[in-house]
């Protein structure tokens, strides 16, 4: 039973192509304000699980809700969440600026009513003075910025975010993390996947590793890198220690090293 | 040369032709596992294999068997042979423009291979590559139209002789066009003109070869007295072909032989001369294409307000947002291209006959504008945003909203034709009950043509990216758009003439008979296609595409 805090909720949730089984038996559950990082090696089923939570593509079984609304329900959905996927999807022969009021035309809501938080982000991200400028000649880390715009400036209860700091530079890279931190502060949600686990570490407020389409761990980085240390059993861990030097890679690495060794949190 | 140096060049040659063939394989292969995996694909593929393999010789049978009956009874037919080796010349320069000219898909090719085998091994294998997929076209039926020649001649020999005239023609051509293709890009590539200066550039230049063309055409029939006596081989600059082919067909006869021997042996030496210089020019086309493109729109600056008349609506509004996406990269109407050749015909009518512009212009105008409304956005109306699809299904209630805005995209430069410049032609030609009859018909078929299309574009939705016309993005199906071209003239044709005859005193009972029939057709298909696209697209998933 989701707890009414909750801004995501998963229970069962599966999905196969054919033999293959991307995601198996996924449960979540996500409260709201906190920032989630969604961890898992390549082929785990990060992308999968997003696309299902955000309504891109059903689930084989199980399901959702975000913010309260089925996942499957994409019209009611769509005003409750904000999407980052990995490729940002931006028409090149728009500016910046037309791109985010396109994405506002979408959305039908005016341009003046999420201008003021729009303009906010680009400006902490040092997007202004390229927002007249025609995508199509943006650099990775600049349509990474919009893409991030777009997908926040409409005041959304849930945001998902794939690889987001991808391409940034290290200022821009910050200052990101810092902007996600104040989604969570303001009572938005952070569905945040990255294999960067030092932002995991420095942000996240929970953290689920996904391995092999299941969901392996689940809790706070701290809690994870001392479960993880002790085995999970209170035993030592990793090399024998007893999580005194370990972090959340040493954490990532034993829960994803064999499937086998996996356990359920 | 030293012997060292003549076995390193011979060495060189065998690793780029073992490159290539590896290149090459993998190409057909990964081609082939393409069509095999989409049901579609095959289906097309087969349709067009049928249509060229069967169509074209069923097409061309009598012709075939009755040149097949001339070869083997009397002296080789020159006017006939000499429009087969044009017909061939033609075909290859085509193929290997087309080829030439397509190739801006340097990324296709990878970097991988393009860092790891030399360009001249990648050149080649693309060329045979390329020249293999589209053999596949050709080979059916000329192997079929060979064979009938033979059933005609009775014997084999008159069409293996015919194949030995026409094939190294072909394979020359190829290359010739390769080349021309590989230069038109080149220059297409470095001129320092806009898009849109090049697509007009595009359209002067063929629309001025056709026009002229078909004045040439014009004045030869008048000039042979009608069309009882025009023959196409009139038409033809073709004395060296003529005499190529009957040199080859008739190997032993003396009608054309030096100048046919001379033919031949250029045509032989231009083979291995235009492979050198296709895999040279390709090669450093290769180099210089890796190294980014330098087309205009990279640095291009400036916000564009939505106007008044657009901010009503936030349909309108994305509607705006079209408009200006096309006004900067006018390749978003590639798949448009099938319309031009409409447009040159009609074109080519008024530069002959000068007076046919008022009495056909407004006619072309309602038919054409009103095609074009439902063509321009709404035949593949989420396919072609395939790479935006995480946001647009992520941000709209319902694509409603998108559908309507690019049905408004479309509505408005067709408007313009068809009532802009339509209006005031039919005004002036036919008066202004008839003008008037005709701008409200222009609307509605506009409205009729942009929810058709969405239906259309509902059912048949391509995701996939492909390159037409030089422009790599997910174009329309091209039975799509040859069926809603056919539709849109065939109903806009008929619009016209109950108006016209409405107008012209036919019986009452029979105007509203017809009209009351015709608006069904023009009413119930775009309703219906409007629905199902929407309830389609709002159900569209990331695994549907």
């Amino acid at each position: 039973m989701a707890a009414p805090s909750s801004a995501l909720v998963a229970s069962g949730l599966t999905k196969r192509y054919g033999d293959t089984t991307a995601i198996e038996s996924l449960d979540l559950d996500v409260d709201r304000g906190v920032v989630y990082g969604f961890l898992g090696p390549n082929g785990a089923g990060k992308t999968t699980t997003m696309r299902v939570l955000t309504g891109l593509i059903d689930p084989t079984e199980g399901e959702a809700r975000v913010a309260g609304t089925p996942s499957s329900n994409r019209r009611e959905l769509v005003d409750r969440i904000g999407l980052l996927p990995e490729e940002p999807p931006l028409y090149d022969e728009l500016t910046g600026r037309e791109q985010l009021q396109f994405a506002a035309d979408l959305r039908e809501c005016a341009w003046e009513d999420v201008s003021e938080r729009a303009l906010r982000y680009c400006d902490a991200l040092a997007l202004t003075g390229d927002l007249d400028r025609r995508i199509e000649g943006y650099s990775t880390g600049m349509r990474q910025k919009t893409a991030f715009v777009q997908a926040t400036q409409h005041d959304p209860a849930v945001v998902f975010l794939d690889e987001p700091t991808s391409g940034l530079d290290p200022r821009a890279a910050k200052t990101l993390r810092e902007l996600i931190v104040d989604l969570a502060a303001t009572d938005t949600t952070v569905f945040l996947s990255t294999h960067i686990l030092p932002v995991v570490e420095e942000i996240a407020d929970e953290v689920g590793v996904l391995h092999g389409g299941r969901l392996v761990a689940e809790g706070s980085p701290e809690e994870l890198v001392g479960d993880t240390a002790l085995g999970g059993n209170g035993e030592a861990g990793i090399d024998g220690e007893t999580g005194g030097d370990a972090d959340l890679e040493d954490a990532f690495l034993a829960l994803t090293s064999e499937p086998e060794a996996a356990w359920q949190s | 040369m030293s012997g060292g140096n003549a076995t390193s060049v011979l060495g060189r040659v065998r690793s780029d032709t073992r490159d290539a063939g590896k290149l090459c394989w993998t190409e057909l292969r990964t081609r082939l596992r393409h069509i095999r995996g989409e049901p579609r694909q095959l289906v097309a593929n087969a349709f067009m294999l049928l249509l060229f393999g069967v169509g074209l010789p069923l097409f061309l049978l009598g012709s075939a068997l009755s040149y097949g009956g001339r070869l083997a009874s009397g002296p080789v037919p020159t006017g006939q042979s000499g429009v087969v080796v044009t017909a061939v010349l033609a075909l290859g320069v085509y193929l290997g423009g087309a080829g030439g000219f397509n190739q801006n898909r340097t990324g296709s090719v990878g970097p991988l291979v393009r860092t790891s085998i030399p360009p001249r091994a990648v050149a080649l294998g693309r060329l045979v590559s390329e020249t293999a997929q589209a053999s596949v076209l050709v080979v059916p039926p000329g192997v079929v139209l060979l064979c009938l020649v033979a059933v005609g001649a009775g014997s084999p020999l008159p069409a293996l002789l015919l194949a030995l005239a026409t094939l190294p023609v072909l394979v020359a051509s190829l290359l010739v066009g390769r080349v021309l293709g590989d230069a038109v890009r080149f220059v297409s590539r470095t001129i320092g003109l806009s898009l849109w200066a090049k697509a007009l550039a595009f359209l002067v230049v063929t629309t001025a070869l056709y026009v002229g063309s078909q004045v040439l055409i014009r004045s030869r029939i008048g000039e042979s007295e009608g069309l009882d006596s025009f023959s196409i081989p009139s038409l033809l600059p073709g004395d060296p072909l003529q005499a190529y082919a009957v040199t080859v067909l008739d190997p032993l006869g003396a009608a054309g032989r030096p100048l046919g021997l001379l033919v031949a042996l250029f045509v032989l030496a231009s083979v291995p001369v235009t492979l050198a210089v296709a895999l040279r020019v390709e090669a450093g086309l290769l180099a210089f294409e890796s190294g980014g493109s330098a087309d205009d729109g990279g640095v291009a600056s400036g916000t564009r307000n939505v106007p008044r008349p657009f901010t009503v609506t936030p349909s309108a509004r994305v509607a705006w947002r079209y408009l200006l996406r096309t006004r900067r990269d006018p390749r978003m109407l590639a798949h448009l291209s099938p319309m031009l050749f409409g447009a040159m015909a009609m074109l080519a009518s008024f530069v002959t006959d000068p007076e046919s512009l008022f009495l056909v212009g407004p006619a072309a105008l309602v038919v054409g504008g009103t095609t074009l409304a439902g063509a321009a956005f709404c035949l593949n109306p989420l396919g072609d945003d395939s790479d935006q699809l995480p946001l647009l299904l992520t941000s709209t209630r319902s694509v409603g909203v998108l559908l309507r805005g690019r049905a408004l995209a479309g509505a408005i430069p067709g408007l313009v034709l068809a009532v802009g410049i339509g209006t005031p032609l039919a005004l002036f030609q036919h008066g202004a009950v008839a003008a008037g009859g005709q701008t409200l018909l222009a609307v509605v078929l506009a409205v009729s043509s942009a929810g058709t299309a969405l239906g259309i574009g509902a059912l048949v939705p391509k995701f996939e990216q492909r390159e037409y016309m030089n422009v790599e993005r997910s174009h329309p199906s091209t039975i799509a758009v040859m069926g809603f071209f056919f539709g849109g003239l065939v109903v806009g044709a008929a619009g016209l003439l109950l108006l016209f005859g409405s107008l012209g005193g036919t019986s009452l009972q029979l105007v509203v008979v017809g009209w009351a029939v015709y608006l069904l057709v023009v009413a119930v298909p775009p309703a219906i296609g409007y629905v199902y696209a929407v309830r389609k697209f709002d159900a569209l998933t990331l695994d549907d595409v």
